[in-house]
Parts: structure tokens; sequence; C-alpha cells
């Protein structure tokens, strides 16, 4: 038997050598096993997870002693926790939505819907300020932060179940069109209806106060963002733990039988209406418990902050990171927003005050007026193409996906089993040695 | 094996038509498959025989007849509910799981004995932990049908196999929900003379050791004549044939349906 881990490799052996870009380029770019070996064992594993772990929950610190080196009116230690809470609040989204398209298999462009949900969820439920079919202003009993992430992960769930059912015998393009639909109707009916207070906005109260044995710890202070950060890291570390646990389970095997073969995944006793209406609700539940964060952390929502390219953003995530992988799906969304917020933004803040280029003499000089905070996507499509062309697997594969090729040895319980039925086997009657009637006709 | 033949009757398909708009692929089938024996349909390409099997498993649904399988209907079944009744399938074209492995193919099969609610697998429940060890071990053991070759490679991806063993996994995925009736769909479609003098040997292996009854579409008569009880000929979507394996051979439709009419006078 011959491996074939990367029949996309032999077929296409250098794809830049075919655009003219140089042998020793596309065979650098091309020489993935370097990169499987020591990405993959720098960012998976169980070394890797304890190391990755402890950063994570010093990063805090760790940004503290960012000031001794990064200019503070620029790169705050607090504003860079801001940005490290945005971007868990990404990486939840991408593990909901790794779910959904990852496992299962089902395009879903329409994520954001069940981020906006999360997020009105929160405003409504701890604020209790909702306003009647007249417009009117009601107030209803307020429920605490805490149990509005359940709330809201409740809701965005039962939402994404709603969104299944009717798509349940769609597939690829077909869904994809129908759940793009869904992500832009949801904004709109934020806008348009006066319940949802419209194109004004909402302001969300700021997560609570609390009072433990060791002293209060203030979840919204703006000006220390490190209880929050830990409350983040936790519902992603649970987040984590819950995907593993799917994946690793009946449930998880039904997701990866549907994405293969649908057809003989049915044949082989897989109910494909609950299964698919489960990764559908556990996707948006974690996408709605993604909007919750994102309420309580921007303080003031507004549709217009879920656009399509949310849900485009999570989708390039999980592809960059390798989709159906735990480590893959958070470094990918790690590394988008890294892009998005510092790359994108220093290089057009480079380009705008370079002094060669204000010279209007300078045949660069429209760079000047090149924003590339408004061209961002064009910049993430290229990644994403790229990515396609010389990585389709994503940077940290999903080992399913490598089709490794070894032979594994059996569990001493195992062989164990196995002689037992061989034994018996070979008392039974053996089979039959010659077949009557064959040749005949 | 003529004794076989006079048991209860097991499944039971009653005038099924099956029309594709003005198609009519199978029309007025009447079919009965008893306890423990194997029977075979048999006819030329686009005879309706892989539609009836689509029509057994809930994949179709007939546009007019009956299907009753142990006693009841399976009128309007998914394909799931008709595998929970007992009846179990493989296809002609081959359709495993090829990015999971050898262990998972196996193990997506017992999935109607592996409680699949959300909370027994989240806490990982003492009733879902039973089941999935259970279910691992009869893998192993329904692997091991086929020797050992299949048994140490369980963890490598089934696109890894070769062709003969890809139809052997996709009968242990099918063995996983404790069938009655077994369909196989061309089990030596693109096999060599022995690897099929195999196939049919593990055939009436199955039969025995799974107490099967087994429901079998196949295109080489030698595999058919050979291990059936009966057969039935369709052509055109119509049964134009029905008994033993001898009285098939000398029917003068099933020759005129496989070799063409015989020229008057010639």
């Amino acid at each position: 038997m011959s491996a074939s881990p990367s029949h996309f490799q032999q077929k296409m052996q250098n794809p830049l050598k075919s655009l003219g870009l140089g042998k020793k380029i596309g065979d650098f770019l091309n020489n993935t096993k370097f990169l499987n070996r020591s990405l993959s064992w720098y960012l998976t594993g169980w070394r890797a997870g304890i190391f990755w772990g402890l950063v994570a929950l010093f990063l805090p610190q760790l940004l503290s002693l960012s000031s001794n080196f990064l200019d503070p009116t620029y790169f705050a230690p607090n504003v860079l926790l801001l940005d490290a809470i945005l971007c868990g609040i990404y990486v939840m989204l991408a593990l909901g939505l790794n779910i959904v398209v990852g496992y299962a298999g089902l395009l879903d462009l329409g994520y954001v819907a069940f981020f906006v949900i999360g997020s009105y969820t929160v405003a409504f439920a701890t604020s209790g300020i909702i306003r009647n079919i007249h417009s009117q202003v009601v107030t209803i009993p307020a429920i605490s932060f805490w149990a509005a992430i359940p709330l809201a992960a409740l809701i965005a769930g039962f939402m994404g179940v709603l969104l299944g059912a009717p798509t349940l015998r769609l597939r690829g393009d077909y869904l994809a069109i129908v759940t793009l639909g869904f992500g832009e109707i949801v904004p709109i009916v934020i806008k348009d209806v006066p319940f949802f207070y419209g194109a004004l906005g909402f302001q969300v109260p700021p997560a609570p106060v609390i009072n433990t044995p060791f002293g209060q710890v203030d979840f919204g202070n703006p000006l220390d963002f490190s209880a929050f950060y830990y409350l983040t890291l936790a519902v992603i570390i649970l987040i984590v733990m819950f995907n593993i646990l799917l994946r690793n389970s009946s449930i998880g095997r039904a997701w990866i039988a549907i994405r293969e073969d649908e057809l003989a995944a049915s044949a082989s006793g897989v109910n494909l209406v609950r299964i698919k209406l489960m990764a559908f609700g556990l996707g948006a539940a974690i996408g709605g418990i993604g909007g919750v964060f994102n309420g309580v952390m921007t303080s003031s929502i507004s549709y217009d902050q879920f656009s399509f390219q949310v849900s485009i953003s999570v989708l390039i995530m999980i592809v960059l990171g390798g989709i159906g992988s735990i480590p893959g799906v958070i470094l990918g969304a790690i590394l988008l927003r890294f892009i998005d917020v510092y790359v994108i933004s220093t290089i057009s803040t480079m380009l705008q005050t370079n002094i060669a280029l204000a010279n209007p003499a300078n045949p660069f000089h429209f760079l000047v007026s090149f924003n590339l905070n408004t061209t961002k996507f064009l910049i993430f499509g290229l990644i994403l193409l790229l990515m396609i062309i010389l990585r389709p697997q994503g940077i940290v594969p999903n080992k399913r996906r490598q089709l490794e090729l070894q032979g594994v040895g059996l569990a001493p319980e195992e062989l164990s089993v196995v002689g037992e039925i061989e034994r018996e086997e070979s008392g039974a009657s053996a089979p039959p040695d010659s077949v009557e009637g064959l040749g005949d006709i | 094996m003529a004794g076989t033949s006079k048991g209860e009757v097991l499944l039971q398909l009653k005038h099924v038509t099956k029309s594709f708009g003005g198609l009519t692929a199978v029309d007025s089938i009447d079919l009965e498959v008893r306890k423990g024996e194997i029977f075979s349909i048999i006819g030329p390409n686009g005879a309706g025989k892989t539609t009836v099997f689509n029509l057994i498993t809930g994949i179709y649904q007939p546009t007019s007849g009956e299907i009753i399988f142990n006693g009841s209907s399976l009128k309007n079944l998914s394909p799931d509910r008709v595998l929970r009744r007992g009846i179990a399938r493989t296809f002609q074209n081959i359709r495993l799981f090829n990015n999971m492995t050898i262990m998972e193919n196996a193990m997506v099969g017992q999935h109607p004995f592996i409680p699949s609610d959300l909370f027994s697998v989240t806490f990982r429940l003492p009733n879902y932990r039973a089941a999935e060890k259970k279910a691992h071990n009869r893998a192993l053991q329904l692997l091991s049908f086929f020797g050992s070759e299949l048994v140490f490679r369980k963890e490598e991806y089934a696109a890894n196999l070769a062709y003969a063993f890809r139809r052997r996994l996709e009968i242990v995925r099918a063995l996983g929900s404790r069938p009655k009736l077994l369909l196989l769909d061309e089990p030596t479609a693109g096999m060599n003379d022995a690897e099929t003098a195999e196939a049919i040997k593990y055939i009436q292996r199955l039969r025995q050791e799974f107490d099967l009854t087994i429901l079998l579409i196949e295109h080489k008569l030698q595999v058919t004549m050979g291990i059936s009880d009966r057969i039935a000929v369709l052509d055109y979507g119509r049964k134009i044939a029905e008994g033993l394996p001898a009285e098939i051979q000398h029917n003068d439709l099933v020759i005129e349906a496989y070799l063409g009419r015989k020229v008057e006078g010639a």
C-alpha cells in the first residue's frame, strides 16, 4: 500500500513554478512536510497544549511587561488585553462554526445571525428594557449576566435549529445560499423592527461585579480587563472541551459520516434530521455565547456591526487554520485577527505617514490615499487563495485530512478479544471448499 | 439447499412500482424472500435491480405497492429507520467513509446501539461508555470475520484499503446494525476470479455465522448460480422469471433477455 498524503501535491507538483515564479520559491512553499512536522509539533499535542495554555493564562502579565519595549500610548497593556478578548470572541465563533462546517460539512454562510442573537439577548435580558409592538418602552425583570449566557446559548441554538429545519434537504451551494440569506435577514430585522431599537443601537450593561472570599472581582472594569479576560478564557476552554468530547463520540462520528457520504450514513442508521439539527443547534449556541461576550465587551451594539463580513471572516479563520482541527481553528482565528487589527493598520499608517510618498512627484504617491482597512477583504481573499493553492488542508491540518498511513498495533485487551474470536472461528465449521455450479451457463 | 426455501416469509414486495416521471423503473414487482435463504436478483443493465434495493431500504418510496418486512410495512420509513427494523445493505459503487478509520467505519455501522443524545455524550454517562466499549469489541469481532488484515489495520483510513477489502469493510459496517436481512449490491463487481471465489465463500459463511437472510444483486452468473437458493430475473423493470437456479438457467425468457431473441428459421 502506498501512502497518499498529498494527492493534491502530486498532481500539482509546483503551482508557483507553473505561474513562472521560480523553482526555489515554489519548492520551499511546497515543502509542506517541513511545515507539517515542525508547526504541528509546536501547535498540537499535550506539550504544545501546556505551553500555550500557560501563555494564555499569564497573558495579562506578559502584556504588562510589553510596556517596557512598546510605546504605551499606542500599545497600552489594557488595550492589548481588550484586543485579546475580542480575539477570544472570534475564537469562540470559529470553534462554533467548526462544528457546522468542519465536522458536519454543512456550509453555513450566515453564522453572523447567531452572533447578533447572542448580543441582543444579553442586551435585553440584562438591561430589562424592551419595546412593545407600538414602540413604547417596557421594562421587564432583568436577569443577571451569568443567567444571560445560557439563555443566549438556548435562544441562538433554537434559532439554529429553526434555520436548520427547512434546509435539511439542501447541500453545498444551495445550503450556502439559504444560510447566507438568513445571515442577511437577521440584521435587517433588527434594523427595521422597532422592537430592536433599529438603527439607534443599544447600550449593553457592563459585566457584573462579584464578591468572592478573596475580594471583589469587577468583570466590567474598563481600566482593567483582566477579570473579563479570564472569564473569556474559561469559556473558551469549556467550549474546546465540549468540542473534543463531541468529536470523539457517536455524535462526532455521525457528523463526519454525513460529511463523507450522506446516503451511506443514513443507510448506516444515522438519523440525518437529528444529527444535522444537532450540528446547527450546537454551532449556533456557541455563536450565541460569542455574541454575549461581544455585547458586553463592546457595550454599544447596533445592527451595522453584524455584516456578512463577520460570517466570511470566521469562515476564512477556519479554512486558514485547518477545517475540523481544533488547534488549527484557534490559530486561524488568532492569526486573522492579528492581521486584521495590527498588520493591516500598521502598514496603512506607514504608507500614510511616509515622507517620500507624500511627494506628489513620487510615482507611488497614490498609495497615500490607499486605505488598507477598507480593502482588507481583498487581502483576506488573497490569503485564502494562496492557502487553497498551497496548503488546502490548513496550517494545522486535521489528521483525518492528511490520510497518514501507518500500521497501529493492538492493545493487549483487544488482542485477547481477537484471539477468542479466531479460536471460535477455527472451532466452527470451516468455510466450504468447493462451490457448486461455479462456471455454469 | 432446497430445504431452506420452505421457511417463513421475511420480506415481501407486493405490486411494487416506482416511476421517475415517465420512466417506470420498477413495474409491479412481487417478491417473497424467505428466512435464511440466499435470494438473488439478476438481470441486464438498467433492469431496475438497484432501484429495488433503494425501495426496500427507504432511499426511494414506491409509487405504488407495498413492502412488508417481518410482518410490518416499511411505508414512509427513512433509511435509518429501515435499518433499525433489521435491513442493512452495501452499495454497488462502494460507499465507505474514506476519511474515517477502518475502526470508525465499523463503529458508525453500530450507530443505532450507541446513545447519541447530548447529555449522555457530553457527560460520558455509564450507559454511553458501556455501549461504546461494547460497540468497539463488536467492531473488532466483525472485522476479524475477514481475517486479521482489517483488525491490524483498524486505525488506518478506509481510503487506503485495497478494493476487495473495501467491499469487505462495507459488509462489516452493514453487519454492525445486527441485521436480519442483508442486501448485497454486486458484492463481486470488479473482482478477479480468485477474489470472486473467496467472496462466494464468505457470503455463505455470513449466512451461517450471523443467521442472516441475504438478498443479492449480481451480474456474474457463476456467483448467483453457485450460491443462490432462489433467483428472480428482472428485465425492463418487470420480473420475467423466478425459481431455482437450475430452472432459471433453462428459462427461455431469461436467455432471451441476456442473449437476445432467437431468429426464426436460423
